[in-house]
């Protein structure tokens, strides 16, 4: 099998597991972990896509000449940063508020804050 | 494209960009913060309008090929009319509950990252733009005084962001498919993975079918200005960008009809069956957005008749005396807010002369036979609804003045009566349709008076997940099958 490949079912794999993680945990931590499990699986494949061009940084030597073709794709890359950033934003706003609601359930259990009512 | 086309480039951007800064200068300089969102809010609307009355068609490109890309065209301008008009209502609604700096800051980046997700046309820069969207809606929604609101609060992020996460999966596939993030590039694109993950995502965002179950106890359990900004506007962002897709490639708006029509289907009978006021109409929320989603033709009017309408009646809920229906008939109510109940209502159910009907009357016009025929009985079931909110009594007059709410009910009464000349025939219909929905109503009345309907309840944690998976697995075994 080719690496490349292989790194690709791996990271289907961690994607997989991440949002299985979601679907299964009890825990609200945990829960909010494997979202960022998820999260992670996706910036690994941003970065697999860029490297199907090559593996060298994508940053233009002082000369201003091209030495070689075996260059990363910078897009996927640059897009990702992005995303990253809002990724563990979001991780720290989620974080605040289970701390908050540590205080009601301090188990965290998902059922325990599941209201009851009708729908 | 005009020829001074680089200048009006720049105003538009220039007017993407202000109301960010205008969040930071309302947080440092609190005195300025209501000239701001004025300011923010009237521009907004005016570029709305602008574009509609002239039919703007114009594409900008920044930072070269790979840059953000804009498109501003009627269908826009439809989303950001409302956009603009729904935050100017919940300022002056939200001036007289005494919000602080960080509202407005909030009001602000929200309006900001709406106009923006309404103008792209590029896949990251609309997850970027959702994401900011969803961010400052979760803070809002964290304003709310409940003892449930943090759990809501959470729910509607975590949700959000594993949408997001999943399209961000679709992005990464157009991209290695097509080499490039435009929606242009995945609408070219042979249906599949891609699509199916870039569709998933949308539709959490949006609000649509098994995708949208968050939708309603968020909606309903939300202060009543942030209800109205979530109902109204929020979900537009997830479903404009779906209607561009479906505008691009017919097959796109072929694979999403069952789900449009399911949603629309599975809103009105929740909606019936709830006891809740604010719950009735967040799930007549899920309803409407699937009917916005049938034909792209026909959606930026019904996403607009129904922002505006559902905007209003949402914050109508702070004066209202209970949120129990049952007990509705024994409440009266003013008329400063009654009549905006009834104007929304029948709006929204799609009687005339308001501007819901003509929104009705141009999807009708623009599906196939088939659905159309489901349409009406839709509307009889969003008579049978709304026809639940109208029983309210008149009580003496008060002192209250709900600008804002006059304000957004302007919108489908002035749009109504612009648009009547166009209507010629389907009064007698609309008649039929409101007499029928009545009759339905009073049947269930009598029904639910004899012992109270339990519908399951469909949105624990898990269920909004794996409504997500199925919605995925659904459209990757219709496309599948549509190949074979």
């Amino acid at each position: 099998m080719a690496p490349i490949r292989l790194l690709e079912l791996l990271i289907l794999l961690a994607a997989l597991a991440g949002f299985a993680g979601l679907l299964l945990r009890r825990n609200l931590f945990l829960k909010v972990l494997a979202m960022d499990v998820l999260g992670s699986a996706v910036v690994a494949l941003f970065v697999l896509l860029a490297a199907r061009s090559g593996l060298r940084s994508p940053i233009l030597p002082r000369s201003g000449a091209l030495l070689a073709q075996d260059y990363a794709d910078p897009i996927p890359q640059a897009v990702i940063l992005t995303a990253i950033v809002i990724g563990l934003s979001i991780q720290a706003l989620l974080l605040v508020v289970i701390t908050q609601m540590a205080r009601i359930d301090p188990s965290l259990d998902t059922a325990s804050f599941e209201p009851s009512d009708q729908p | 494209m005009t020829p001074n086309w680089s200048s009006a480039g720049t105003l538009l951007t220039i007017w993407l960009l202000v109301p960010y800064l205008a969040a930071f200068l309302a947080v440092l300089l609190p005195s300025l913060s209501h000239g701001l969102v004025l300011l923010c809010c009237g521009a907004t609307a005016v570029v709305g309008a602008h574009t509609l009355l002239h039919g703007t068609n114009a594409e900008l490109q920044l930072l070269g090929d790979f840059g953000v890309q804009l498109s501003l065209d009627p269908l826009a301008g439809w989303f950001l009319l409302l956009n603009g008009l729904v935050c100017g209502a919940v300022w002056l609604e939200a001036r007289q509950q005494a919000w602080d700096r960080t509202g407005w800051m909030l009001l602000l980046v929200l309006l900001g990252s709406l106009n923006t997700s309404f103008l792209t046309t590029d896949l990251i820069s609309l997850y970027v733009s959702l994401e900011v969207v969803g961010i400052s809606a979760f803070l809002l929604i964290l304003r709310g005084q409940s003892d449930n609101t943090p759990w809501i609060a959470l729910r509607y992020l975590l949700i959000g962001n594993t949408a997001m996460a999943i399209y961000l999966i679709g992005a990464g596939l157009v991209y290695a498919q097509a080499g490039s993030f435009q929606f242009a590039a995945l609408a070219a694109l042979l249906p599949g993975a891609p699509l199916v993950l870039v569709l998933v995502g949308l539709l959490a965002k949006a609000g649509v079918f098994l995708n949208g179950l968050w939708l309603p106890r968020t909606h309903a359990e939300a202060p009543a200005e942030i209800s109205a900004l979530l109902s109204g506007v929020v979900v537009g962002g997830g479903a404009l960008p779906l209607l561009r897709l479906e505008q691009l490639n017919a097959g796109i708006a072929e694979l999403l009809l069952p789900i449009a029509a399911g949603s629309a289907v599975l809103g009105v009978i929740y909606a019936l069956g709830v006891s809740d006021a604010k719950r009735l109409l967040a799930w007549s929320t899920l309803a409407q957005m699937g009917l916005v989603l049938l034909s792209p033709a026909a959606g930026g009017l019904m996403a607009f008749a129904h922002g505006v309408a559902k905007g209003g009646l949402f914050l109508t809920a702070r004066h209202w005396p209970t949120r129990s229906l049952s007990a509705w008939r024994e409440q009266p109510m003013a008329w400063p807010v009654l009549l905006p109940v009834w104007i929304g209502s029948l709006s929204i159910a799609g009687l005339a002369p308001m501007l819901g009907y003509s929104a009705k009357k141009q999807l009708e016009s623009s599906v196939a036979p088939p659905v159309a025929l489901l349409l009406l009985v839709l509307s009889v079931g969003s008579v049978a609804v709304y026809s639940r909110l109208c029983r309210a009594p008149l009580a003496r007059a008060t002192a209250l003045r709900p600008w804002g709410i006059w304000l957004l009910m302007l919108a489908p009464l002035i749009g109504g009566l612009w648009r009547i000349g166009q209507v010629k025939s389907g009064w007698l219909v609309s008649l039929l349709v409101l007499l029928l929905g009545v009759a339905v109503d009073q049947a269930l009345e009598w029904q639910r008076r004899r012992g109270p309907v339990a519908l399951p309840s469909l949105d624990r944690l898990p269920d909004l997940l794996g409504g997500l998976g199925l919605v995925g697995a659904g459209l990757l075994l219709a496309i599948s099958a549509g190949v074979a």
